[in-house]
């Protein structure tokens, strides 16, 4: 199903691809003509409009981001914002369920919507003489959904049947229980997918009554990118989301953060042969200066085939049999960490290895060809993800909600200016050997 | 691509011939002295390069005994040079921002890499130095062939893949070499040695049967030259076209297998015209409407109002020589004969009554959207420019061939149904 990744397993991967998908073209390294800056329009009513000129396909990708996530929800409302999103493929004023997938497949082209914890995201992908079409859909979605009771039942199983999936998927349920530890009793540590109480609970009017609240222009930012122009796009707009009301919607204060001041260990009996064991730490925002020095410093320790923790743990030592570091940004606050695959008896030992691993990189930071090879992965994600529409589109969605348009446009050349002692200091302030979270996926067996 | 669609008009016939030197913009094309294609296409929206260097070979090229060594043949190439060891391929193209990889497939096989633009130059050394001079070291080989051997077994084991194989093998005839899956057969896979190898590695790669295609933010003045002094000092050769027996006279047959596994499946197969023969554009129209996607009528139908799949597809894959056009339904082993039933009267009112004209119009779009998401890439690009090459078509084949499915109408569609699809085979893989 073209829509099917409404789900929390994606969720997760776009965390991810927050830190990865930054920046523009250099201008000095690139040997063709330089694409056309972005359109950046507010409209009268507060919705923001971007527009990117990108002529390398005969496909437009269009995606509204939404300010509002599952750090927005009430105590008692965990998991709606995913539950909504859900449900505005399920049926509008206009259209009924199903019509919306069918519409968008039936021209060639794909559908998708993540929601995590300071956004929601609706991405329709289809050739360009279908834009009118995608614009259209996506307005009636966001503001004529009918949130059909009958639907919302259907739909609630749907949601379980992916907690279920999540769950037991070990790699991507340690990385729920990383942010669950690392962010304690701050909304970035609450389940994405609610809670089965919540969940049970939610009525039609709960998925209204936040659909009101937070889907309004003021909150939004529609991102169109492809062979179009920004006139032509603005019309469209102008017609479709142009005409919703201002609701003067404000956002809610940013809650604080309390940081982690000690090694906080959270074991977990899992049914799996092999043991799993993740390494956590508060990263910083998305938009401080310190979150490219960091992206380095993670691609250096263990976001790499070459990485440290490869060489060493994996390759050499042969302790796991997986290793992967990543710096996944956010708006208020990010989460760095080292996931590894690994037998249970080596955990105490890949855990102090891990630790070595990261005050050699503290004491004496990496070398010149390691910062050169970190740069370069950083340039060839950032590339791939400009070679297409929709690539284009899911950079600037993610940096317009957590940071700036101009935090992405500048990004690689932030990053290729960043020293070795840049990487080093990043790596002292961020990566604490004496504070961190600890997360273990044990086998039942072995205890 | 906008800049592309203006010289469509003067380019509609279906066969135009590849012109030497013929251009589009920002595209470049040029035949070496032996006899090899280098096209370059200027694409400056990211700085980024992909290469795709296709040789005409696969399994078409093979017979039952040499079954997968084309395959078998590309995965060797990445795996050591004269100059360089796999690991160090593998390290080189991380520092060069990109990835270099091979594969065989039924017509062509690839080498495909990118890499960041301005290492463009290194990269297509690189691309030059694994086609060229693969070293295919003996022990490396027992590595690959037992990898090779175990996918095959995989494929024995999944009622999908079973389903797909028995039913080549009855469409096309147990000899014929689309019969069996560019992974190959076990047994001539395991008889595969470096010889062999080495001795197939000479006989097709050869440069008139070879086409370099590069597409990305790099200047076809400046990618020309180094090309052509890569490669133009391969000597020319003289291949051997593969002599492709004739698939079978189409008879309606009916086979059923036992396979392990929690569905069945059921496919209903016809034999189908190659990709440059003037049907196909009606024929991937017919396959939309009937198996392409959510709107079409065996999801809405099948899947949806009767409840009879999981699972439902049409394929209609685009071969050199006569291909095939598959019906699949995966359903559970309790609704088989309802909905094997029901996919034949599927397959029976497509040739009865005319499809809705709008039915037509959003497997029209569904066609053309499908093809110009898929070459939203470099790489993709660079594969469908070389591929049109080979086929010695030009290069804006695949922009007329959207504009020939943009002008099929239902009358067409009920046509080439009733041509192709009168008479089917149907193979049945169930859990025992």
């Amino acid at each position: 199903m073209t829509s099917a990744c409404r789900c929390l397993a994606l969720a997760v991967a776009l965390i991810v691809l927050a830190t990865g998908c930054a920046a523009k073209t250099n201008p000095t390294a690139s040997a063709g003509s330089e694409p056309p800056p972005p359109v950046v329009e507010v409209l009268p009513n507060g919705l923001t409009l971007v527009v990117q000129e990108h002529r390398a396909a005969d496909i437009v990708a269009v995606h509204l981001w939404v300010a509002t996530g599952v750090r927005y929800e009430n105590p008692n409302g965990l998991g709606y914002a995913h539950f909504q999103e859900h449900m505005l493929f399920k049926g509008t004023d206009t259209f009924g369920p199903g019509y919306i997938d069918r519409a968008i497949e039936g021209t060639g082209g794909r559908s998708n919507a993540f929601t995590t914890y300071d956004y929601t995201t609706f991405q329709i992908l289809v050739p360009s003489d279908a834009i009118k079409t995608a614009i259209g859909l996506l307005d009636d979605m966001a503001f004529r959904s009918k949130f059909d009771p009958k639907e919302i039942d259907a739909e609630r199983e749907v949601i379980f049947e992916e907690t279920r999936i999540q769950t037991d998927n070990p790699q991507t349920a340690i990385v729920r229980e990383a942010y669950s530890a690392v962010f304690g009793d701050h909304p970035y540590g609450r389940p994405l997918l609610g809670t089965p109480e919540t969940m049970k609970a939610a009525t039609q009017k709960d998925l209204q009554v936040f659909n009101h609240k937070y889907y309004t222009p003021e909150n939004m930012t529609l991102v169109v990118v492809g062979p179009v122009q920004a006139k032509a796009v603005r019309a469209v707009v102008d017609q479709t989301f142009g005409r919703r009301p201002r609701t003067g919607y404000t956002p809610p204060p940013n809650p604080s953060l309390k940081p982690i001041k000690e090694i906080v260990r959270v074991k977990v009996d899992r049914p799996e042969q092999q043991a799993y064991l993740v390494l956590a730490w508060q990263a910083p925002p998305l938009a401080d200066p310190d979150s490219a020095a960091l992206d380095l410093a993670a691609t250096i320790l263990g976001g790499s085939e070459s990485s440290r923790l490869a060489l060493t743990l994996r390759d050499t030592e042969r302790l796991v049999s997986r290793v992967n570091m990543n710096n996944a940004s956010q708006k208020l606050s990010g989460i760095v960490y080292i996931q590894t695959r690994l037998e249970a008896g080596d955990v105490d030992k890949v855990e102090k290895r891990i630790l070595e691993e990261i005050a050699r990189l503290q004491k004496d930071g990496p070398t010149e060809e390691e910062r050169e090879l970190a740069v370069t992965k950083a340039e060839s994600d950032h590339a791939t993800a400009y070679e297409t529409s929709d690539g284009v589109a899911g950079a600037y969605g993610i940096t317009m909600v957590q940071a700036s348009l101009d935090n992405e446009l500048t990004y690689l050349n932030r990053l290729k200016s960043i020293t070795r002692a840049q990487i080093q200091a990043a790596a002292q302030k961020y990566l604490s050997t004496t504070a961190y979270a600890w997360i273990g996926f044990l086998p039942r067996r072995a205890q | 691509m906008i800049r592309r669609t203006l010289g469509l008009v003067a380019l509609l016939s279906l066969l135009a011939p590849a012109l030497a030197g013929a251009e589009m913009a920002g595209v470049t094309r040029s035949k070496l002295p032996n006899g090899m294609t280098v096209i370059v296409r200027e694409n400056p929206a990211a700085p980024i390069v992909a290469y795709s260097l296709l040789v005409k070979m696969g399994t078409r090229n093979e017979t039952e005994d040499i079954a997968g060594i084309s395959n078998m043949l590309q995965l060797m190439l990445v795996r050591g040079t004269e100059k360089m060891s796999g690991e160090q391929i593998a390290a080189t193209a991380d520092r060069l921002g990109g990835s270099i990889d091979a594969y065989g497939d039924y017509d062509y096989s690839e080498i495909t890499a990118t890499a960041l633009s301005r290492n463009w130059q290194a990269m297509l050394e690189m691309v030059a130095d694994v086609a060229l001079r693969p070293t295919i070291p003996d022990g490396t080989v027992t590595a690959v062939r037992d990898f090779v051997v175990r996918q095959i077994r995989n494929r024995g084991e999944k009622p999908f893949d079973v389903a797909s194989d028995q039913t080549s093998i009855a469409l096309f005839g147990p000899r014929h070499p689309y019969a069996w899956d560019p992974t190959g057969r076990s047994e001539a896979v395991q008889k595969l040695n470096r010889d062999a190898l080495v001795a197939y590695y000479r006989r097709r790669y050869l440069p008139s049967q070879m086409v370099l295609a590069v597409s990305g933010d790099v200047k076809s003045a400046e990618v020309m030259p180094q090309a052509q002094r890569l490669f133009g000092a391969m000597a020319a050769g003289q291949a051997d076209s593969p002599t492709v027996p004739a698939p079978p006279p189409m008879a309606s047959t009916r086979e059923v297998f036992k396979v392990p596994g929690a569905q069945a499946q059921i496919f209903m197969a016809a034999l189908a015209p190659a990709f440059t023969h003037p049907d196909y554009p009606a024929l991937k129209v017919m396959s939309a409407i009937l198996g392409g996607g959510m709107a079409s009528r065996f999801f809405s139908e099948l899947r949806d109002k009767q409840a009879l799949a999981y699972s439902t597809a049409a394929l209609y894959p685009a071969r050199l020589d006569t291909s095939g056009f598959v019906a699949i339904l995966g359903t559970g082993p309790d609704n088989l004969v309802k909905a094997e039933a029901a996919l034949k009267d599927q397959l029976r009112r497509i040739q009865t009554e005319p499809a809705s004209e709008q039915e037509v119009a959003v497997a029209r779009s569904y066609v053309v959207g499908t093809l110009a998401m898929d070459r939203r890439t470099n790489a993709r690009q660079a594969w469908y420019l070389a591929a049109a090459e080979l086929a010695g078509l030009s290069p804006e084949y695949f922009d007329v061939y959207a504009a020939n499915v943009k002008k099929v109408s239902a009358a067409d569609v009920m046509r080439v149904a009733k041509q192709y699809l009168g008479v089917v085979r149907t193979v049945i893989v169930q859990p025992n």
